[in-house]
């Protein structure tokens, strides 16, 4: 069977949905299920008695076959998504951490350094480390040495749905790489997931696209059907390209012959 | 009428009875202390530690929820 192996874990589905920027609980968990994801991001936040509401963690356990990876979203350096990690794991009980270091708000973009750091150590603490990468296909390799189950680079900027931007760069990182490599950030349409899954990724990550879609659970399960048929043109093996015309049918001149 | 502490509760000054545990402040504010992660200076408070673990003036308690992210 065609599973996502991510250190002693399998999941038949290759689809890994972000649950932030729903309009309110219900649709998001409408949009998981829609889904068909096994594996579901959230992020820690302060308990705040006035929103008791936004705690998602009894609604997301209470449906079956998922498995929570909370992300270090907030932290920008290496020791603050550690620590995020040890809560986050004593909340979830899940060994998934994705690592998220992001110092600058306007951009998002990771710190490549202390991600690698935080990484590092946590891989050695036992963690399941997923990190929230450039396309930097030496920082990839680094990352995989240091024992990380998958890299996560990302296709252009979180939420701005420019698709898979850093396509040249993510291919270097699949053909180099022996972990799953799973697009996440700026995917805004499911044939830019199919793309990616032709390309041979593991597995994308979708949120915005799905959250902010006219219709999340619709949205949430075009885009498991593209990822399922990339998937599937991956394995299937694609023509090679040509630079010129290659004719599919007879071309002997057989209408304007000579009789 | 007893004795109260005051304590930093998620950035936020809290008024409590002195020989307030963790499970207590949990029940003040509400919480079930189910989903919830305790964080007492620092230092992370799992569940069956929470009825024995006294809070003291000063303590700084953070506590976290799993919320939407991606």
């Amino acid at each position: 069977m065609d599973v996502l192996q991510l250190g002693s874990y399998t999941f038949s589905s290759r689809l890994i949905l972000g649950t932030g920027k729903f309009s309110n609980a219900t649709i998001m968990l409408q949009a998981v299920r829609a889904s068909g994801a096994q594996l579901v991001t959230v992020a820690l936040r302060r308990f705040n008695r006035e929103q008791a509401e936004d705690d998602l963690f009894g609604p997301l356990s209470a449906i079956e076959g998922i498995t929570l990876m909370p992300n270090t979203s907030g932290a920008s350096t290496a020791a603050e998504a550690i620590r995020a990690a040890h809560i986050a794991r004593e909340l979830s009980g899940s060994p998934f951490i994705k690592v998220e270091i992001h110092p600058n708000p306007q951009h998002l973009m990771p710190d490549p350094i202390e991600t690698y750091e935080a990484s590092r150590i946590l891989a050695k603490e036992g963690f399941l480390v997923m990190p929230y990468i450039t396309a930097d296909p030496v920082l990839a390799k680094r990352l995989e040495e240091v024992g990380c189950v998958s890299v996560m680079p990302l296709g252009s900027a979180i939420g701005s749905g420019q698709g898979v931007a850093t396509a040249a760069m993510i291919d270097i990182i699949i053909r180099e790489s022996g972990i799953p490599v799973i697009v996440d950030a700026g995917l805004r349409s499911p044939s830019e997931a199919a793309h990616a899954m032709e390309m041979g990724c593991g597995a994308v990550l979708v949120n915005s696209a799905v959250a902010a879609a006219g219709n999340p659970p619709e949205m949430a399960e075009a885009f498991a059907e593209a990822v399922a048929a990339g998937r599937k043109a991956f394995k299937a093996g694609l023509m090679q390209k040509s630079g010129s015309a290659i004719a599919t049918s007879p071309l002997t001149a057989f209408l304007g012959a000579n009789g | 009428m007893s004795q109260m502490i005051t304590i930093g509760l998620n950035g936020q000054q809290q008024l409590l009875p002195t020989g307030s545990a963790v499970s207590d402040l949990l029940s003040i504010i509400g919480s079930d202390g189910k989903s919830v992660a305790v964080v007492v200076n620092e230092q992370i408070i799992r569940p069956e530690k929470r009825p024995a673990h006294l809070l003291q003036e000063g303590d700084q308690v953070e506590l976290l929820i799993f919320a939407g992210g991606g």
